[in-house]
């Protein structure tokens, strides 16, 4: 794949269309979750893969090039976040393929937990983005994110116990609801 | 509860494909500005006439350079050669106007004893 690296800095075009098939869906999943709407997510994917393609003579590896569209993606997400006054959340209906056949059996459960992931801030949403999406350790969260690992590691039990907590009184809440039915 | 957690969590934020529509738009904007290839051949080909150029003059250059240079100590060689012959010329001009005079005193004096001779 390195060598995909080389030929696209070389300006093959078929190279370059190889590395932006392989990493779109994670920019893009990354943009989407963390701003909330398809346009914007659409938008920043866009962005960042231009800035992907003026930048391909610093990126030395293939592993680079996920740090780097890691890192620019989280980045210019939360700036966006920080200049708007409020994030619109996500609307539950704009994003169908967001559940698939083979999801695990609570698509209910999982929507609550997108939702609540879009109450975090823009900080602590990155950081559980990078931790269960993007499947990052601690420590490669903080040198993407460019943030010491224990506000890291912090963010991640903060926000684990807020969403612990707020899900069970869900699941509590639908049981109550189905014992009256 | 944790690992539960954590399970619906990587279940919920599993990372989703963009529509095949953005995914075309998306390629064909970054692969419409791809950076220029080096072309490093070419810019040498362009610069081989004026290296050719330059090596001629230089090696031009040093030949005239020789050249003038033997000219003008042949034309210094033949200058002292003339101011040599010239002096050597004044020299026996010189000598010869002497060599005159020592005749010309000795003469004098052989002829005033000669005629002091017959006087007596």
């Amino acid at each position: 794949m390195d060598e995909q690296l080389a030929k696209a800095r070389r300006g093959e075009r078929a190279a370059l269309t190889l590395l932006v098939q392989t990493h779109q869906r994670s920019v893009y999943s990354l943009a989407l979750r963390m701003l909330g709407t398809r346009d914007l997510a659409e938008d920043l994917t866009q962005e960042v893969f231009m800035q992907m393609n003026g930048n391909l003579s610093a990126i030395d590896s293939n592993r680079h090039l996920g740090f780097w569209l890691r890192q620019v993606t989280s980045n210019r997400a939360i700036d966006q976040l920080r200049r708007r006054a409020r994030v619109r959340l996500t609307s539950l209906d704009e994003e169908p393929q967001l559940f698939s056949a083979e999801e695990a059996s609570d698509p209910l459960l999982q929507r609550h937990l997108r939702a609540l992931l879009a109450d975090l801030s823009p900080q602590a949403r990155a950081v559980l983005l990078l931790r269960y999406q993007e499947d990052l350790d601690p420590v490669e969260i903080a040198r993407t994110l460019d943030m010491p690992l224990n506000t890291v590691k912090s963010h991640l039990k903060r926000s684990l116990e807020s969403m612990r907590e707020k899900t069970a009184n869900m699941q509590s809440m639908r049981c109550e609801g189905s014992s009256y039915e | 509860m944790s690992k539960d957690i954590e399970s619906q969590m990587r279940a919920a934020l599993r990372a989703v494909a963009p529509s095949e529509e953005f995914t075309q738009k998306l390629v064909a904007n970054v692969t419409s500005r791809l950076p220029a290839p080096p072309k490093p051949r070419r810019f040498a080909a362009g610069l081989r006439p004026l290296a050719w150029w330059f090596s001629a003059s230089l090696a031009a250059s040093v030949v005239l350079a020789v050249g003038v240079h033997q000219h003008l100590q042949q034309q210094r060689l033949q200058q002292s050669g003339l101011e040599a012959r010239r002096e050597v010329l004044e020299a026996l001009r010189v000598t010869s106007q002497k060599l005159n005079l020592a005749y010309e005193a000795v003469k004098s004096q052989s002829t005033s004893l000669t005629d002091a001779q017959s006087g007596a």
